[in-house]
Order: C-alpha cells, then sequence, then structure tokens
C-alpha cells in the first residue's frame, strides 16, 4: 500500500484521549499492579504500585501528541508510533467494520472507542482511542462515502431504525443466564485471587476458632438426617448464588441486545455500562454454529453463533474474545427464531426444508465399541498384572473389582457408540454443507459451500482397514475444535465423494439448473450404501 | 485424472534428513554411552541405530510412493502419507499466497518445497515437499495465474 507522500494527516484526538489511553494501559497491568498494591508487599512499600503509572501517564500524553488521522485521496491515513513514526493507509474501499465501544466513562465525556477491521484477520487495522461523537460520525460518513457504498447516516449508536431480527427482552437474559454458567468462572476467579491473597489462612484461623464453638457440639447432637439436610441446603444455596450472579452478569453484559439487519449488514448492540455496537458483515460470515445444551434444551432455547473472516476488533467484550473471532448472533433464542436468523445470515445458501440428513457408516458403531473395548481389556489387564507384582496387594479382591468395573464399563461403552453414532449426521445440500453431532449438547455446523477454504480426506491404517474414512473442511475464521467439520468414521465411497464434491463446490453463484443436478448426483450416491 | 509423482531426488534429501537425524539422536549417545563403559546400554542403542537406519532407508521411498498431486481447473489435490494417508484438495480462488523454499540439502538436490497459504484456521499452509525447484516454480505460476481474486 503506497501512502501519499504529500498527504498530512491533520486529524487529532479528542482532548481526554489520553485518560482512555492511560486506563487501557492500567487495565493491561491491572494484575501486576493489584499484586504488587495488595499482595505480599508491606505497608510502607504501598505507594510504589502507584508510582508505575507515570510513565504509563507520559506515554499516554506522548500518544495524544503524536496521534493524527486524516482522510487521505484513497484511503484513511493514520500516523502513530512512539519512537518509530509509522504512517499506515487503510483503502476506503477495504474498511468493513466500523465498530464502537463505549464505556460509562465514555458516555459521560461524549465520546467513543474506533475500531476500523478491513477483512484481514488478526487485529483491528486501527484501533482510535478516542474521539468525540461527532468525529465518529464524521469519520463514518466519509469513509463510507469514498467507498461508494450506500450507507445511509445513522445516528451514533442510536435506536435502530432497521429491521429488528433479534431483541432479548429482560426474561430471556434471566434465562440466558440461568444456561450460561458463567457466574462459576466469576466465583473461580473470586477463589483463586483470595487464595493468592492468603485469604485461606485467615479463614482457617477463624474456622478453627468456630470448631471449638459450643454450637458445634449442638450440630454434632443433630440426627443424620437433619445433617444431610443441612448439607443439601448449604449446596442448593451455593448453586443457587452462582445462578443468581450469573444471571445479574448476563444483565449487565448483555443488556438490551438488539440484533438488527442494515442492507447488507448485522448489527448487534448490547451491553448496560459498556455500550458496545458491532457490525457485522453478512458476506463475511463463514460458517454458523447452534448449539442447544441439555439446559437449553429444558428452556427450549438455543444459541446461535456465527464465524467471521477477520476480526472484528475491540467492539468484542472478554468472552468473545475467548473465542476469537466468532460472534453471538444470538445468545439465546426460540429453535423457530435461531433458524430465522441463520437463513438471514446465509443468504446464498438455501435451507428452506429439512436437508437429507446422511449416517455415518454403518459399521461405525461396532468400530467405536470394539475400540472401547480393546482399551478397557488392555487397562484390565495392565491393573491385573499391577495387582500380582506388587507386593502387599490383595489379588483376588482386586480380580473381583477389576472384573466388576469390566461388567459396569462394557455396557456404557456400548451405549456410548450407540449414542455417538446415533446423533451425527451429516447433509449436503446445493449450496451447504450440515453437520450435526453431539448427545447432551448437541451441535449443528451450516457452512455454505462456496465459503470453504480447503477440503482434507483422510484414512488412518484403522479406517482402511473398516473401509472407512474422514472429511474435515476448513473455512476463514473458524473457532475451536469441536466447532469445526470434522466427519469421522464415513463410508469410504461416500468420503470420497463428499471430498470431490466439496472441491468441486462452485465459488461463486451457479445457475439453478446446475445446481439442481448436482444435488441429485449427491443423492443418488449418498442414498446408496443406506 | 491422473496423479503425477513429484522428483525422486527427493528421496534422496529425506534419506540424508533421516541420517542426520539419527545421528543426533541415537550415535552421540552411544559413543557416550561406550566411553563410560554402560557396553549393554550401548549395544542397545546401536540396534536402534541400525532399526532407524533401515527406516530411514525405506521411508522415504515409501513416502514418495505416497506423495502424488493433480492440478485440474479448480485447484491442487495433494495425497500423502503413508499409514495415516489424507488427500488434501485446494480450489486455487482460494491461494492467498504461495512460497517456494530450498533447505542447504534441497538445493544440493535441486529440490524446493512449495507452500500453499489459504485464509482457512486449521490448515492455513499447505506444504508440497519434494518437487524439483523449477517444477515448483512453474507449478507456482500456473496456480497464481487463474487465482486473482481472493475474496474471502
Amino acid at each position: 500500500m503506497a501512502s501519499e507522500p504529500d498527504f498530512q494527516p491533520q486529524l487529532r484526538l479528542h482532548p481526554l484521549s489520553w485518560l482512555f489511553v492511560l486506563l487501557a494501559h492500567v487495565r493491561h497491568l491491572i494484575v501486576p499492579i493489584a499484586t504488587f498494591v495488595f499482595v505480599g508487599v508491606r505497608r510502607d512499600n504501598e505507594l510504589w504500585g502507584l508510582i508505575t503509572i507515570v510513565p504509563l501517564l507520559v506515554i499516554a500524553l506522548w500518544h495524544q501528541w503524536i496521534y493524527r488521522y486524516g482522510f487521505g485521496p484513497r484511503g484513511l491515513v493514520i500516523q502513530d508510533g512512539l519512537f518509530f513514526r509509522n504512517v499506515r493507509q487503510i483503502e476506503y474501499a477495504r474498511i468493513e467494520n466500523i465498530d464502537v465501544e463505549r464505556g460509562v466513562l465514555h458516555r459521560l465525556f461524549g465520546v467513543a472507542l474506533v475500531s476500523i477491521a478491513t477483512s484481514t484477520g488478526g487485529k483491528p487495522e486501527a484501533s482510535i482511542r478516542v474521539l468525540s461523537l461527532d468525529a465518529v460520525q464524521e469519520l463514518r460518513d466519509r469513509i463510507f462515502a469514498r467507498a461508494a457504498r450506500v450507507e445511509p447516516q445513522t445516528p451514533e449508536v442510536a435506536a435502530p431504525r432497521d429491521e429488528v431480527l433479534l431483541h432479548l427482552s429482560p426474561g430471556e437474559l434471566v434465562r440466558y443466564g440461568l444456561i450460561d454458567n458463567r457466574g462459576m468462572f466469576v466465583v473461580a476467579a473470586l477463589v483463586g485471587f483470595l487464595y493468592q491473597g492468603g485469604m485461606f489462612e485467615l479463614m482457617r484461623a477463624t474456622v478453627s476458632v468456630w470448631l471449638t464453638d459450643s454450637r458445634l457440639n449442638e450440630f454434632a447432637a443433630l440426627g443424620i438426617a437433619m445433617k444431610a439436610a443441612l448439607v443439601v441446603a448449604t449446596l442448593v444455596a451455593f448453586l443457587a448464588s452462582v445462578r443468581v450472579l450469573s444471571i445479574a452478569l448476563a444483565m449487565v453484559t448483555l443488556f438490551d441486545f438488539t440484533l438488527t439487519r442494515h442492507e447488507h449488514d448485522f448489527r448487534i448492540r448490547h451491553g448496560l455500562l459498556t455500550r458496545i455496537a458491532l457490525n457485522l458483515r453478512v458476506r463475511r460470515i463463514q460458517s454458523v454454529h447452534q448449539t442447544a445444551t441439555l439446559l437449553h434444551r429444558w428452556f427450549n432455547r438455543v444459541s446461535v453463533r456465527a464465524d467471521l473472516a477477520g476480526d472484528s476488533g475491540a467492539g468484542q467484550g472478554e468472552k468473545q474474545h475467548s473465542q476469537g473471532r466468532t460472534h453471538w448472533l444470538a445468545p439465546v433464542c426460540l429453535p423457530q427464531q435461531a433458524s430465522a436468523l441463520i437463513d438471514a445470515a446465509l443468504p446464498d445458501a438455501d435451507l428452506r426444508g429439512e436437508p437429507d440428513w446422511q449416517p455415518l457408516a454403518p459399521g461405525a458403531r461396532a468400530r467405536l465399541f470394539r475400540r472401547s473395548v480393546y482399551v478397557l481389556v488392555v487397562l484390565a489387564v495392565l491393573a491385573v498384572v499391577a495387582l500380582h507384582t506388587l507386593p502387599g496387594a490383595r489379588f483376588t479382591v482386586g480380580v473381583v473389582w477389576t472384573a466388576v468395573a469390566l461388567l459396569v464399563l462394557v455396557p456404557i461403552a456400548w451405549l456410548r457408540a450407540h449414542i455417538y453414532v446415533r446423533y451425527t449426521r451429516w447433509a449436503l445440500t446445493a449450496d451447504a454443507i450440515l453437520f450435526r453431532h453431539g448427545w447432551l449438547t448437541r451441535r449443528l455446523v451450516i457452512a455454505p459451500r462456496n465459503r470453504l477454504q480447503s477440503v482434507r480426506l483422510s484414512s488412518s491404517p484403522f479406517d482402511r482397514r473398516y473401509g472407512m474414512a474422514s472429511v474435515s473442511l476448513d473455512t476463514a475464521g473458524a473457532g475451536g475444535g469441536r466447532d469445526n467439520i470434522h466427519i469421522r468414521l464415513l463410508p469410504l465411497e461416500v468420503a470420497q465423494h463428499l471430498a470431490a464434491e466439496l472441491y468441486h463446490s462452485r465459488v461463486d453463484a451457479v445457475p439453478i439448473g446446475a445446481r439442481r443436478a448436482t444435488l441429485a448426483s449427491v443423492e443418488a450416491l449418498s442414498g446408496g450404501p443406506r | 485424472m491422473q496423479t503425477e509423482p513429484v522428483d525422486p531426488a527427493a528421496i534422496s534429501v529425506w534419506r540424508w534428513q533421516w541420517a542426520i537425524a539419527t545421528l543426533v539422536v541415537v550415535v552421540l549417545p552411544t559413543v557416550k554411552l561406550f566411553s563410560q563403559g554402560a557396553a549393554a546400554w550401548a549395544a542397545l542403542a546401536v540396534v536402534l541405530a541400525l532399526c532407524g537406519s533401515a527406516l530411514g532407508w525405506w521411508w522415504p521411498s515409501a513416502y514418495y510412493r505416497r506423495l502424488r498431486y493433480r492440478i485440474d481447473d479448480t485447484g491442487i489435490v495433494i495425497e500423502r502419507g503413508v499409514l495415516w494417508r489424507s488427500h488434501i484438495a485446494l480450489p486455487r480462488v482460494r491461494i492467498q499466497h504461495t512460497d517456494v523454499s530450498q533447505g542447504p540439502l534441497q538445493r544440493r538436490y535441486g529440490i524446493g518445497t512449495l507452500k500453499l497459504y489459504t485464509a482457512g484456521s486449521r490448515h492455513t499452509m499447505i506444504e508440497l515437499p519434494g518437487l524439483s525447484h523449477p517444477a515448483a516454480l512453474a507449478l507456482r505460476d500456473s496456480l497464481l495465474a487463474e487465482s486473482s481474486a481472493s475474496g474471502v
């Protein structure tokens, strides 16, 4: 990207930018600083923690002084750099997203953090921290005007005027909190922090005093039923409080979750304290995942996520961060809403009607079961050998127990194989591949065929023995392991045909007639082995 | 459609690589064990080294026989693997950029490795080793010729 040599960016950040840059730095260093201040530091050293902020403040002010941006003839030009001057030019036509994040403090000062992303993966191309709302509006207008896109003016983070696809009411958020056990993480983090802080030492001291208390004698005097009831009550109270915490978290982070469609974009807004506005370009959606855990099904809900090519940037909250480049389309919604959403998210794929679900290879269940049995037998033999060689081990009792364990585990292994095979299905339609798996947590992945990057057909020696193979599909921006399309235990011919079909999928739109022909041939094939 | 093998000179490269690896992993410890007088362990190490050498002689030729590729209108298909076999099919419009790399041993035998990069998430780099260097360059040019518009 050749930058324009004669163009000098002139626009500057909001006068209060340094404050937000400083806060961002502090947030990155919060753990070391907090450790420094709270934990294991003698009282007279406490202020040293604060002194670390001074260089950060200098850096923040310097950043404010140096940073310039401007609208060049070809692209947005950003000049930055503390020691090494860096001039970055982002072509208007390549800018995909302008995401806006506004925390409480941002709203107090009427500013916003803006992230500009192109379709390149990884971090957003530019994070402008921070701009006044007018400047954000101007940025949007000018970028989208130059990009020659029809992008009508939208009042910054205003009420959506577009077609609302999903809005989560507080009731739904309560359900989400109940389903999604995020409170557990908070508790775990809290426990970890307290442990680090030596809080448990304190607690043990308290408890040991408490143990000698006379009231404990009363507890000991209670009947066994009473004791059990008390333990259960404590457990229930703990679980309930975790759930309440989860609900509160859901309320704060996803408050007023609204998904709207604006021409070819999805817009997502949510958050009670930190308002987040995201722009998802539908043509960048690579695949859609629908997940239903046991709890989801109790509430008759599912959750829907979308994988995007490239990253939509700093607008995302903590939880999306851990999921890489995956975004919620619906944290929780009704199954019918989910299919409507998926239709909207994948306009290239015609998903009307139930697809023709295909099972795995006929011998798959037997193979899985046999493998588990082999593993169990090997473990049992090892156990027996260990019992025999170890001095002092009670051989007969050990062998009996091993046999009992085998008797219990073998039916479980069969059940597991049965469930895996029963609940794993795939379907190839004219323009998408669908894969669903899992019994307790049911997952469905849909990837349009024109989005696939590469196809891999692989067979292990064991696969070849059983005449099977597996097919896996790579798309841009796919998330973690279980979300990928990786179909094991397919009959060899079906796998070969599937891989060939996928490989020859049209990347561009195909005339309807051709689509039908492909579909017919696939159905003829995949119907075969049944 | 017919698949093509890579350059047979690659076998020599792999054998050399294997020999060097064996030397480092097995022979050096053996010498050390002998010098310390642990003859039984050293004998075991010698046996291991012999097995390794035999495997190192046989494996590259087996790998060579299994390594094939095919270029068609859609893109490239690479077949490889002796025990765990896989076919990787990559449409040429998905190729983001390519590398042709050569190590010192490969330069000696005129072999180059073609690396194809996609915008995918797991297999972002797909390798085709063992091509003769001019063939690798030609293959790269023919793959890149038509994959102008990337479009993720």
